[in-house]
Protein backbone atom coordinates (compact mmCIF):
# COMPACT_ATOMS: atom_id res chain seq x y z
CA UNK A 1 0.00 0.00 0.00
CA UNK A 2 1.43 3.38 -0.99
CA UNK A 3 0.62 6.06 1.87
CA UNK A 4 -3.11 7.22 1.96
CA UNK A 5 -3.25 10.58 3.93
CA UNK A 6 -6.33 10.30 5.65
CA UNK A 7 -6.18 13.59 7.04
CA UNK A 8 -6.63 14.29 10.90
CA UNK A 9 -8.52 12.13 13.44
CA UNK A 10 -9.10 11.55 16.84
CA UNK A 11 -9.29 8.48 19.19
CA UNK A 12 -12.95 7.60 19.76
CA UNK A 13 -13.81 7.56 23.32
CA UNK A 14 -17.14 6.44 25.00
CA UNK A 15 -17.39 9.67 26.40
CA UNK A 16 -17.76 11.51 22.88
CA UNK A 17 -20.26 8.74 21.43
CA UNK A 18 -23.16 11.08 22.31
CA UNK A 19 -21.46 13.76 20.87
CA UNK A 20 -20.49 12.24 17.81
CA UNK A 21 -24.09 10.43 16.94
CA UNK A 22 -25.86 13.83 17.45
CA UNK A 23 -23.94 16.18 15.85
CA UNK A 24 -21.77 14.38 13.50
CA UNK A 25 -18.40 16.52 14.24
CA UNK A 26 -16.06 17.59 11.33
CA UNK A 27 -13.05 15.08 11.90
CA UNK A 28 -11.48 13.21 8.87
CA UNK A 29 -11.51 10.18 10.41
CA UNK A 30 -11.31 8.08 14.23
CA UNK A 31 -9.38 5.71 15.72
CA UNK A 32 -10.83 2.84 17.37
CA UNK A 33 -9.22 0.60 20.35
CA UNK A 34 -9.84 -3.14 19.11
CA UNK A 35 -10.69 -4.20 21.97
CA UNK A 36 -13.17 -2.17 23.59
CA UNK A 37 -15.42 -3.88 20.64
CA UNK A 38 -14.51 -7.78 20.90
CA UNK A 39 -17.45 -8.27 22.55
CA UNK A 40 -20.58 -10.03 21.55
CA UNK A 41 -22.92 -7.19 21.16
CA UNK A 42 -24.72 -4.46 22.42
CA UNK A 43 -24.23 -0.87 23.06
CA UNK A 44 -20.83 -1.29 21.95
CA UNK A 45 -20.54 -2.55 18.61
CA UNK A 46 -24.47 -0.86 18.23
CA UNK A 47 -22.48 2.70 18.70
CA UNK A 48 -19.41 1.77 16.60
CA UNK A 49 -21.80 0.74 13.48
CA UNK A 50 -23.26 4.02 13.86
CA UNK A 51 -20.40 6.11 14.05
CA UNK A 52 -18.71 4.05 11.05
CA UNK A 53 -21.23 5.01 8.72
CA UNK A 54 -20.42 8.06 9.14
CA UNK A 55 -16.46 8.38 9.51
CA UNK A 56 -13.20 6.15 7.78
CA UNK A 57 -12.02 4.28 10.64
CA UNK A 58 -8.33 2.81 11.66
CA UNK A 59 -8.28 0.01 14.32
CA UNK A 60 -6.08 0.12 16.93
CA UNK A 61 -5.14 -2.74 19.52
CA UNK A 62 -3.14 -3.15 22.46
CA UNK A 63 -3.42 -7.10 22.91
CA UNK A 64 -1.27 -8.90 20.23
CA UNK A 65 1.68 -9.28 22.56
CA UNK A 66 3.38 -9.93 18.99
CA UNK A 67 7.07 -9.62 20.89
CA UNK A 68 5.66 -12.44 23.36
CA UNK A 69 7.73 -15.87 23.46
CA UNK A 70 4.10 -17.76 24.45
CA UNK A 71 2.55 -18.52 21.14
CA UNK A 72 0.29 -16.37 18.98
CA UNK A 73 -3.16 -15.51 20.60
CA UNK A 74 -5.16 -17.81 17.94
CA UNK A 75 -8.26 -17.12 19.60
CA UNK A 76 -7.45 -13.07 19.85
CA UNK A 77 -6.37 -13.21 16.69
CA UNK A 78 -9.85 -14.90 15.09
CA UNK A 79 -11.65 -11.95 16.97
CA UNK A 80 -9.34 -9.45 15.59
CA UNK A 81 -10.31 -10.59 12.18
CA UNK A 82 -13.74 -10.44 12.97
CA UNK A 83 -13.77 -7.04 13.91
CA UNK A 84 -11.64 -6.11 10.72
CA UNK A 85 -14.68 -7.55 8.41
CA UNK A 86 -17.20 -5.36 10.71
CA UNK A 87 -15.34 -2.23 10.27
CA UNK A 88 -13.85 -2.50 7.57
CA UNK A 89 -10.84 -0.75 8.82
CA UNK A 90 -8.13 1.40 6.91
CA UNK A 91 -5.82 -0.24 8.54
CA UNK A 92 -4.98 -1.86 11.48
CA UNK A 93 -2.08 -1.21 14.49
CA UNK A 94 -0.61 -2.78 17.39
CA UNK A 95 2.40 -2.04 19.62
CA UNK A 96 5.96 -3.13 19.16
CA UNK A 97 6.02 -4.86 22.80
CA UNK A 98 5.05 -7.70 24.63
CA UNK A 99 1.86 -8.09 27.19
CA UNK A 100 1.94 -11.71 28.45
CA UNK A 101 3.98 -14.51 29.05
CA UNK A 102 3.34 -17.75 30.19
CA UNK A 103 -0.36 -17.07 29.61
CA UNK A 104 -0.26 -14.29 32.35
CA UNK A 105 -0.95 -10.87 31.00
CA UNK A 106 0.26 -7.10 32.18
CA UNK A 107 -2.26 -5.28 30.09
CA UNK A 108 1.14 -3.42 29.66
CA UNK A 109 2.86 -2.70 26.90
CA UNK A 110 6.33 -3.75 27.95
CA UNK A 111 9.43 -2.91 26.08
CA UNK A 112 11.74 -5.69 24.23
CA UNK A 113 15.61 -5.89 24.34
CA UNK A 114 16.41 -4.62 20.87
CA UNK A 115 18.91 -7.33 19.76
CA UNK A 116 19.06 -9.75 16.71
CA UNK A 117 17.17 -12.53 18.13
CA UNK A 118 14.67 -10.42 19.17
CA UNK A 119 14.35 -8.67 15.40
CA UNK A 120 13.92 -12.40 14.02
CA UNK A 121 11.42 -13.06 16.26
CA UNK A 122 9.85 -10.11 15.70
CA UNK A 123 9.68 -9.97 11.82
CA UNK A 124 8.88 -13.82 11.85
CA UNK A 125 5.40 -13.18 14.23
CA UNK A 126 4.64 -10.12 12.31
CA UNK A 127 4.79 -11.75 9.05
CA UNK A 128 2.21 -14.97 10.46
CA UNK A 129 -0.01 -12.36 11.91
CA UNK A 130 0.24 -10.38 8.25
CA UNK A 131 -0.66 -13.83 6.72
CA UNK A 132 -3.20 -14.56 8.73
CA UNK A 133 -5.03 -11.34 8.63
CA UNK A 134 -4.47 -11.10 4.61
CA UNK A 135 -3.15 -7.31 5.01
CA UNK A 136 0.10 -5.59 6.48
CA UNK A 137 -0.02 -4.12 10.15
CA UNK A 138 1.06 -1.23 11.87
CA UNK A 139 3.32 -1.04 14.53
CA UNK A 140 3.60 1.77 16.72
CA UNK A 141 6.91 2.49 19.00
CA UNK A 142 6.51 2.73 22.58
CA UNK A 143 7.11 5.13 25.85
CA UNK A 144 9.70 3.10 27.67
CA UNK A 145 10.75 3.88 31.15
CA UNK A 146 13.40 0.82 31.26
CA UNK A 147 16.15 -0.66 29.01
CA UNK A 148 17.76 -3.42 29.04
CA UNK A 149 21.76 -4.97 29.32
CA UNK A 150 21.19 -7.20 26.55
CA UNK A 151 20.30 -4.64 23.83
CA UNK A 152 22.94 -4.33 21.36
CA UNK A 153 22.00 -1.07 19.18
CA UNK A 154 19.58 1.90 19.33
CA UNK A 155 15.60 1.66 19.47
CA UNK A 156 15.25 3.18 15.77
CA UNK A 157 17.77 0.46 14.11
CA UNK A 158 15.62 -2.01 15.84
CA UNK A 159 12.51 -0.63 15.04
CA UNK A 160 13.62 0.06 11.28
CA UNK A 161 15.13 -3.33 11.13
CA UNK A 162 12.11 -5.09 11.75
CA UNK A 163 9.74 -3.08 9.87
CA UNK A 164 12.16 -4.18 6.89
CA UNK A 165 12.08 -7.39 7.40
CA UNK A 166 8.47 -7.83 7.83
CA UNK A 167 7.09 -5.60 4.99
CA UNK A 168 4.96 -4.07 7.90
CA UNK A 169 4.40 -0.50 8.55
CA UNK A 170 4.80 2.30 10.99
CA UNK A 171 2.53 4.25 13.21
CA UNK A 172 5.23 6.17 14.75
CA UNK A 173 4.05 7.96 18.17
CA UNK A 174 6.04 11.41 18.29
CA UNK A 175 5.32 11.83 22.10
CA UNK A 176 6.67 8.37 22.34
CA UNK A 177 9.47 9.16 21.12
CA UNK A 178 9.22 12.36 22.93
CA UNK A 179 9.19 10.55 26.03
CA UNK A 180 11.50 7.63 25.23
CA UNK A 181 14.25 10.06 24.22
CA UNK A 182 13.82 12.16 27.72
CA UNK A 183 13.80 8.66 29.51
CA UNK A 184 17.12 6.93 27.51
CA UNK A 185 18.69 9.88 26.91
CA UNK A 186 19.24 10.55 22.56
CA UNK A 187 17.76 13.38 20.76
CA UNK A 188 14.00 12.69 19.50
CA UNK A 189 15.28 14.20 15.74
CA UNK A 190 18.00 10.91 15.53
CA UNK A 191 15.43 8.87 16.27
CA UNK A 192 12.81 10.66 13.06
CA UNK A 193 15.97 10.76 10.96
CA UNK A 194 16.39 6.88 11.21
CA UNK A 195 13.12 6.00 10.10
CA UNK A 196 12.26 4.60 6.58
CA UNK A 197 10.12 7.37 5.44
CA UNK A 198 7.83 5.08 2.47
CA UNK A 199 6.96 2.80 5.82
CA UNK A 200 5.27 5.71 8.01
CA UNK A 201 1.62 5.51 7.77
CA UNK A 202 0.54 7.39 10.99
CA UNK A 203 1.20 9.40 13.64
CA UNK A 204 0.34 9.52 17.13
CA UNK A 205 -0.02 12.52 19.63
CA UNK A 206 -0.56 12.69 22.66
CA UNK A 207 0.15 14.77 26.53
CA UNK A 208 2.72 13.32 28.98
CA UNK A 209 3.17 13.58 32.37
CA UNK A 210 6.17 14.28 34.54
CA UNK A 211 7.24 11.56 37.57
CA UNK A 212 10.38 12.82 39.14
CA UNK A 213 13.21 12.52 36.33
CA UNK A 214 10.89 10.21 34.25
CA UNK A 215 8.29 11.24 31.72
CA UNK A 216 5.44 8.95 31.70
CA UNK A 217 3.14 8.53 29.12
CA UNK A 218 -0.31 8.87 30.55
CA UNK A 219 -2.48 10.58 27.52
CA UNK A 220 -3.99 12.71 30.45
CA UNK A 221 -2.96 16.07 29.33
CA UNK A 222 -3.24 18.32 26.15
CA UNK A 223 -0.16 18.01 23.19
CA UNK A 224 3.01 19.92 25.11
CA UNK A 225 4.99 22.76 22.72
CA UNK A 226 8.06 20.20 23.12
CA UNK A 227 6.15 17.68 20.98
CA UNK A 228 4.06 19.76 18.70
CA UNK A 229 7.91 20.97 17.48
CA UNK A 230 8.75 17.85 17.00
CA UNK A 231 5.81 16.67 14.86
CA UNK A 232 6.41 19.74 12.98
CA UNK A 233 9.80 18.30 12.72
CA UNK A 234 8.39 14.54 11.77
CA UNK A 235 6.46 16.49 9.12
CA UNK A 236 9.05 18.13 7.21
CA UNK A 237 11.00 14.21 7.06
CA UNK A 238 8.51 12.24 5.99
CA UNK A 239 5.62 14.68 4.61
CA UNK A 240 1.92 14.42 5.09
CA UNK A 241 1.06 11.13 7.13
CA UNK A 242 -2.47 10.76 9.11
CA UNK A 243 -2.16 12.11 12.39
CA UNK A 244 -4.65 11.95 15.31
CA UNK A 245 -4.56 12.92 19.42
CA UNK A 246 -4.76 9.79 21.51
CA UNK A 247 -6.63 11.20 24.94
CA UNK A 248 -7.45 8.49 27.50
CA UNK A 249 -7.52 9.91 30.78
CA UNK A 250 -9.03 13.48 32.11
CA UNK A 251 -11.34 13.46 28.75
CA UNK A 252 -11.88 16.54 27.97
CA UNK A 253 -15.14 17.25 26.10
CA UNK A 254 -14.99 16.38 22.23
CA UNK A 255 -15.12 20.44 21.58
CA UNK A 256 -12.05 20.92 23.27
CA UNK A 257 -9.96 17.71 21.96
CA UNK A 258 -11.21 18.79 18.01
CA UNK A 259 -9.78 22.42 18.98
CA UNK A 260 -6.43 20.84 20.11
CA UNK A 261 -6.76 18.74 16.75
CA UNK A 262 -6.90 21.63 14.94
CA UNK A 263 -3.26 22.46 15.92
CA UNK A 264 -1.86 20.12 14.02
CA UNK A 265 -4.21 20.98 11.19
CA UNK A 266 -2.35 24.47 11.37
CA UNK A 267 1.18 23.29 11.69
CA UNK A 268 0.99 20.63 9.04
CA UNK A 269 -0.77 23.58 6.85
CA UNK A 270 2.12 25.98 7.29
CA UNK A 271 5.11 23.09 6.86
CA UNK A 272 3.50 21.13 3.68
CA UNK A 273 2.04 22.34 0.56
CA UNK A 274 -1.93 22.19 -0.18
CA UNK A 275 -1.08 19.37 -2.41
CA UNK A 276 0.71 17.37 0.16
CA UNK A 277 -2.07 17.38 2.39
CA UNK A 278 -4.88 16.50 -0.11
CA UNK A 279 -6.74 13.89 1.59
CA UNK A 280 -6.84 10.49 -0.25
CA UNK A 281 -9.73 9.92 -2.57
CA UNK A 282 -13.27 9.07 -1.43
CA UNK A 283 -12.87 5.27 -2.80
CA UNK A 284 -10.13 4.68 -0.80
CA UNK A 285 -11.86 5.09 2.57
CA UNK A 286 -13.45 1.78 3.11
CA UNK A 287 -11.48 -1.21 3.44
CA UNK A 288 -8.46 -0.16 1.03
CA UNK A 289 -5.80 -1.48 2.17
CA UNK B 1 21.83 -19.31 26.58
CA UNK B 2 20.91 -17.13 23.74
CA UNK B 3 18.29 -16.29 21.21
CA UNK B 4 14.92 -16.84 21.73
CA UNK B 5 15.97 -18.33 25.10
CA UNK B 6 17.34 -15.76 26.32
CA UNK B 7 14.22 -13.52 25.42
CA UNK B 8 11.79 -15.54 27.21
CA UNK B 9 14.02 -16.18 30.56
CA UNK B 10 13.69 -12.24 30.27
CA UNK B 11 10.22 -11.78 29.91
CA UNK B 12 9.33 -14.71 32.53
CA UNK B 13 12.00 -12.51 35.03
CA UNK B 14 9.90 -9.04 34.19
CA UNK B 15 6.75 -10.55 34.61
CA UNK B 16 7.57 -11.97 38.10
CA UNK B 17 9.07 -8.53 39.29
CA UNK B 18 5.20 -6.92 38.42
CA UNK B 19 3.55 -9.79 40.28
CA UNK B 20 5.46 -8.89 42.82
CA UNK B 21 7.86 -12.44 42.77
CA UNK B 22 10.88 -13.18 43.14
CA UNK B 23 13.14 -12.45 40.51
CA UNK B 24 16.19 -11.68 38.66
CA UNK B 25 15.96 -8.93 35.62
CA UNK B 26 16.90 -5.86 38.08
CA UNK B 27 20.68 -7.17 37.40
CA UNK B 28 19.20 -7.24 33.33
CA UNK B 29 18.02 -3.20 33.80
CA UNK B 30 20.46 -0.78 33.29
CA UNK B 31 20.33 1.98 35.62
CA UNK B 32 20.58 5.78 34.49
CA UNK B 33 22.46 8.68 36.47
CA UNK B 34 19.36 9.53 38.49
CA UNK B 35 17.40 6.54 38.51
CA UNK B 36 18.43 2.80 39.63
CA UNK B 37 17.13 -0.04 37.75
CA UNK B 38 14.81 -1.14 40.36
CA UNK B 39 12.96 2.31 40.63
CA UNK B 40 12.93 1.90 36.79
CA UNK B 41 11.22 -1.14 37.21
CA UNK B 42 8.85 -0.11 40.06
CA UNK B 43 7.08 2.08 37.28
CA UNK B 44 6.05 -0.99 35.72
CA UNK B 45 4.97 -2.80 38.87
CA UNK B 46 2.92 0.09 40.02
CA UNK B 47 1.35 0.64 36.85
CA UNK B 48 0.26 -3.26 36.53
CA UNK B 49 -1.91 -2.59 39.90
CA UNK B 50 -3.20 0.54 38.85
CA UNK B 51 -4.25 -0.84 35.74
CA UNK B 52 -5.98 -3.47 37.40
CA UNK B 53 -7.47 -1.65 40.17
CA UNK B 54 -8.77 1.07 37.30
CA UNK B 55 -10.45 -2.00 35.55
CA UNK B 56 -12.08 -3.35 38.99
CA UNK B 57 -13.06 -0.24 40.36
CA UNK B 58 -15.18 0.57 36.55
CA UNK B 59 -16.53 -2.79 37.30
CA UNK B 60 -17.90 -2.38 40.65
CA UNK B 61 -18.34 1.23 41.28
CA UNK B 62 -21.58 0.59 43.07
CA UNK B 63 -19.60 -2.18 45.13
CA UNK B 64 -16.82 0.65 46.49
CA UNK B 65 -19.58 2.85 46.79
CA UNK B 66 -21.18 0.54 49.79
CA UNK B 67 -17.63 -0.52 51.35
CA UNK B 68 -15.73 2.78 50.98
CA UNK B 69 -12.32 3.81 49.41
CA UNK B 70 -10.40 1.61 52.18
CA UNK B 71 -12.56 -1.71 52.21
CA UNK B 72 -12.88 -1.81 48.24
CA UNK B 73 -9.01 -1.50 48.21
CA UNK B 74 -8.48 -4.11 50.45
CA UNK B 75 -11.01 -6.39 48.18
CA UNK B 76 -8.94 -5.08 45.08
CA UNK B 77 -5.47 -5.85 46.39
CA UNK B 78 -7.05 -9.83 47.60
CA UNK B 79 -8.77 -9.38 43.85
CA UNK B 80 -5.23 -9.06 42.16
CA UNK B 81 -2.48 -11.32 44.57
CA UNK B 82 -5.56 -13.73 43.64
CA UNK B 83 -6.26 -13.61 40.24
CA UNK B 84 -3.28 -12.81 38.04
CA UNK B 85 -5.06 -11.99 34.88
CA UNK B 86 -5.25 -15.08 32.70
CA UNK B 87 -7.32 -12.89 29.88
CA UNK B 88 -6.83 -11.03 26.94
CA UNK B 89 -9.54 -8.15 27.22
CA UNK B 90 -9.46 -6.02 30.42
CA UNK B 91 -13.31 -6.14 30.00
CA UNK B 92 -12.94 -9.27 31.47
CA UNK B 93 -10.50 -9.19 34.18
CA UNK B 94 -12.72 -8.97 37.23
CA UNK B 95 -15.27 -11.77 36.30
CA UNK B 96 -14.27 -13.90 39.38
CA UNK B 97 -15.04 -11.26 41.85
CA UNK B 98 -18.32 -12.54 43.23
CA UNK B 99 -16.38 -16.13 43.81
CA UNK B 100 -13.51 -13.86 45.47
CA UNK B 101 -16.30 -12.49 47.77
CA UNK B 102 -17.81 -15.67 48.29
CA UNK B 103 -15.10 -17.70 49.29
CA UNK B 104 -12.84 -15.63 51.20
CA UNK B 105 -12.31 -14.54 54.82
CA UNK B 106 -13.84 -11.26 55.92
CA UNK B 107 -15.61 -11.16 52.61
CA UNK B 108 -17.81 -14.19 53.35
CA UNK B 109 -18.98 -12.76 56.48
CA UNK B 110 -20.80 -9.97 54.36
CA UNK B 111 -23.06 -12.06 51.77
CA UNK B 112 -24.20 -8.58 50.62
CA UNK B 113 -21.21 -7.91 49.18
CA UNK B 114 -20.88 -11.05 46.76
CA UNK B 115 -24.80 -10.04 45.83
CA UNK B 116 -23.87 -6.47 44.71
CA UNK B 117 -21.03 -7.96 42.75
CA UNK B 118 -22.94 -10.87 41.20
CA UNK B 119 -25.47 -7.62 40.06
CA UNK B 120 -22.67 -5.65 38.68
CA UNK B 121 -21.32 -8.19 36.75
CA UNK B 122 -24.64 -9.17 35.89
CA UNK B 123 -25.48 -6.06 34.49
CA UNK B 124 -21.90 -5.97 32.53
CA UNK B 125 -22.38 -9.45 30.94
CA UNK B 126 -25.88 -8.14 29.91
CA UNK B 127 -24.86 -4.82 28.17
CA UNK B 128 -22.63 -6.33 25.89
CA UNK B 129 -24.38 -9.91 25.29
CA UNK B 130 -25.03 -11.12 21.58
CA UNK B 131 -27.87 -9.31 19.53
CA UNK B 132 -30.28 -11.84 18.60
CA UNK B 133 -33.45 -11.92 17.00
CA UNK B 134 -36.41 -11.27 18.99
CA UNK B 135 -39.69 -13.43 18.90
CA UNK B 136 -43.03 -11.72 17.98
CA UNK B 137 -45.86 -12.51 20.21
CA UNK B 138 -47.80 -13.66 16.68
CA UNK B 139 -45.18 -16.67 15.98
CA UNK B 140 -46.91 -18.40 19.43
CA UNK B 141 -50.32 -18.32 17.66
CA UNK B 142 -49.16 -19.62 14.49
CA UNK B 143 -47.99 -22.67 16.84
CA UNK B 144 -50.71 -25.60 16.98
CA UNK B 145 -52.00 -26.53 20.48
CA UNK B 146 -50.57 -30.12 19.73
CA UNK B 147 -46.96 -28.34 19.67
CA UNK B 148 -47.10 -27.20 23.05
CA UNK B 149 -45.62 -30.80 25.37
CA UNK B 150 -42.78 -30.24 22.80
CA UNK B 151 -42.10 -26.57 22.87
CA UNK B 152 -38.74 -25.23 23.97
CA UNK B 153 -37.67 -22.00 24.14
CA UNK B 154 -33.87 -20.14 22.91
CA UNK B 155 -33.36 -16.97 25.01
CA UNK B 156 -31.16 -13.61 24.70
CA UNK B 157 -27.75 -14.45 26.16
CA UNK B 158 -28.58 -11.65 28.64
CA UNK B 159 -31.06 -13.46 30.61
CA UNK B 160 -29.79 -14.40 33.76
CA UNK B 161 -31.38 -15.47 37.02
CA UNK B 162 -29.49 -13.69 40.17
CA UNK B 163 -29.97 -15.91 43.36
CA UNK B 164 -30.25 -13.15 45.91
CA UNK B 165 -31.17 -13.74 49.95
CA UNK B 166 -30.97 -10.17 51.20
CA UNK B 167 -32.78 -6.91 49.70
CA UNK B 168 -29.36 -6.28 47.79
CA UNK B 169 -31.09 -5.08 44.15
CA UNK B 170 -32.75 -2.22 46.53
CA UNK B 171 -29.17 -1.10 48.19
CA UNK B 172 -27.45 -1.38 44.61
CA UNK B 173 -30.55 0.77 43.52
CA UNK B 174 -30.36 3.33 46.13
CA UNK B 175 -26.40 3.59 46.13
CA UNK B 176 -26.32 3.92 42.15
CA UNK B 177 -28.36 6.24 42.45
CA UNK B 178 -26.51 8.41 45.50
CA UNK B 179 -29.00 7.23 47.78
CA UNK B 180 -28.45 6.41 51.24
CA UNK B 181 -28.88 2.51 50.81
CA UNK B 182 -31.71 0.71 53.00
CA UNK B 183 -31.24 -1.27 55.84
CA UNK B 184 -29.82 -4.75 55.21
CA UNK B 185 -32.42 -7.49 56.09
CA UNK B 186 -32.81 -11.35 54.42
CA UNK B 187 -35.28 -11.37 52.15
CA UNK B 188 -38.98 -12.57 52.88
CA UNK B 189 -40.63 -14.11 49.44
CA UNK B 190 -38.29 -13.12 46.45
CA UNK B 191 -34.98 -14.87 46.13
CA UNK B 192 -34.45 -14.71 42.31
CA UNK B 193 -33.90 -12.23 40.47
CA UNK B 194 -33.95 -12.17 36.36
CA UNK B 195 -32.37 -9.62 34.34
CA UNK B 196 -31.92 -9.18 30.87
CA UNK B 197 -31.54 -6.95 27.95
CA UNK B 198 -34.17 -5.65 25.70
CA UNK B 199 -34.16 -5.16 21.88
CA UNK B 200 -33.83 -1.48 22.69
CA UNK B 201 -30.34 -2.09 24.40
CA UNK B 202 -31.59 -1.10 28.00
CA UNK B 203 -30.91 -3.84 30.71
CA UNK B 204 -34.51 -4.56 33.08
CA UNK B 205 -34.61 -6.57 36.36
CA UNK B 206 -37.46 -7.44 38.28
CA UNK B 207 -38.41 -10.38 40.77
CA UNK B 208 -39.48 -13.91 40.15
CA UNK B 209 -41.69 -15.96 42.80
CA UNK B 210 -41.30 -19.27 43.26
CA UNK B 211 -43.34 -20.96 40.48
CA UNK B 212 -42.02 -18.46 37.79
CA UNK B 213 -38.70 -19.37 38.71
CA UNK B 214 -38.83 -23.03 38.66
CA UNK B 215 -40.16 -22.51 35.17
CA UNK B 216 -38.01 -19.86 33.93
CA UNK B 217 -34.94 -21.77 34.96
CA UNK B 218 -35.98 -24.91 32.88
CA UNK B 219 -36.69 -23.43 30.10
CA UNK B 220 -33.14 -21.83 30.33
CA UNK B 221 -31.85 -25.23 30.42
CA UNK B 222 -33.82 -26.07 27.29
CA UNK B 223 -36.07 -28.55 28.86
CA UNK B 224 -39.55 -28.46 27.13
CA UNK B 225 -42.78 -27.43 28.12
CA UNK B 226 -43.72 -30.97 29.26
CA UNK B 227 -41.53 -31.11 31.86
CA UNK B 228 -42.02 -27.43 32.57
CA UNK B 229 -45.93 -28.26 32.90
CA UNK B 230 -44.61 -30.93 35.20
CA UNK B 231 -42.94 -28.50 37.39
CA UNK B 232 -45.37 -26.07 37.93
CA UNK B 233 -47.71 -29.10 39.92
CA UNK B 234 -45.40 -28.25 42.68
CA UNK B 235 -47.34 -24.63 42.74
CA UNK B 236 -50.58 -24.87 41.10
CA UNK B 237 -53.34 -27.27 40.44
CA UNK B 238 -53.85 -29.39 37.53
CA UNK B 239 -56.30 -26.93 36.17
CA UNK B 240 -53.99 -23.70 36.55
CA UNK B 241 -51.16 -24.91 35.65
CA UNK B 242 -51.56 -24.51 31.98
CA UNK B 243 -52.83 -21.17 32.00
CA UNK B 244 -49.91 -20.47 34.11
CA UNK B 245 -47.34 -21.82 31.69
CA UNK B 246 -48.75 -19.37 28.57
CA UNK B 247 -48.99 -15.96 31.12
CA UNK B 248 -45.10 -16.81 31.52
CA UNK B 249 -44.69 -17.69 28.42
CA UNK B 250 -46.49 -14.57 26.91
CA UNK B 251 -44.97 -12.21 29.39
CA UNK B 252 -41.19 -13.49 28.49
CA UNK B 253 -42.09 -12.96 24.63
CA UNK B 254 -43.41 -9.50 26.07
CA UNK B 255 -40.72 -8.48 27.87
CA UNK B 256 -38.31 -9.28 24.98
CA UNK B 257 -36.44 -12.10 26.71
CA UNK B 258 -36.66 -14.81 23.48
CA UNK B 259 -34.63 -15.76 20.74
CA UNK B 260 -36.57 -18.40 19.41
CA UNK B 261 -39.20 -21.04 19.50
CA UNK B 262 -38.60 -24.45 18.92
CA UNK B 263 -41.30 -27.60 18.57
FE1 LIG C 1 0.29 5.91 20.81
Amino acid sequence: MSRPFLGFGLGLRTDHYQHVIEHRPQVDWFEIISENYMVPGGKPLANLDKIRADYPMVMHGVSMSIGSTDPLNQGYLEKLKGLIERVEPLWVSDHLCWTHVDQVNSHDLLPLPYDEATINHLADRISQVQDFLGRPILIENLSSYVSYTQSEMPEWAFVSEIVKRSGCYLLLDINNIFVSAHNHHFKPETYIDAIPSERVMQFHLAGHSYNGDMIIDTHDHDVCDPVWALYEYALRRFGAVSTMIERDDNIPPFTELRAELAIAEAIAAKTLTEQQLEISGRALLRGAA
Amino acid sequence: MGGLDQLRQLQQDFMHYVLGEQSEIVTQIESTPVLSAKDRLDIYATAYKLRLKEAISTDYEVLHLYLGDEQFDNVMEDYIAHYPSRITNLRYYSINMTALLKTRSPFNQHPVLAELATIESSFANSFDSHDRTVVALDELAAMAPEAWATLRLAFQSSVQILPLAFNSFEVWRALSKAQTPPTLEASSESLNWVLWRRADLISHYRPLDGAENAALSLALQGESFAVIFEALLDFYSEEETPMKAVSYLQSWINEEMLSGLSY
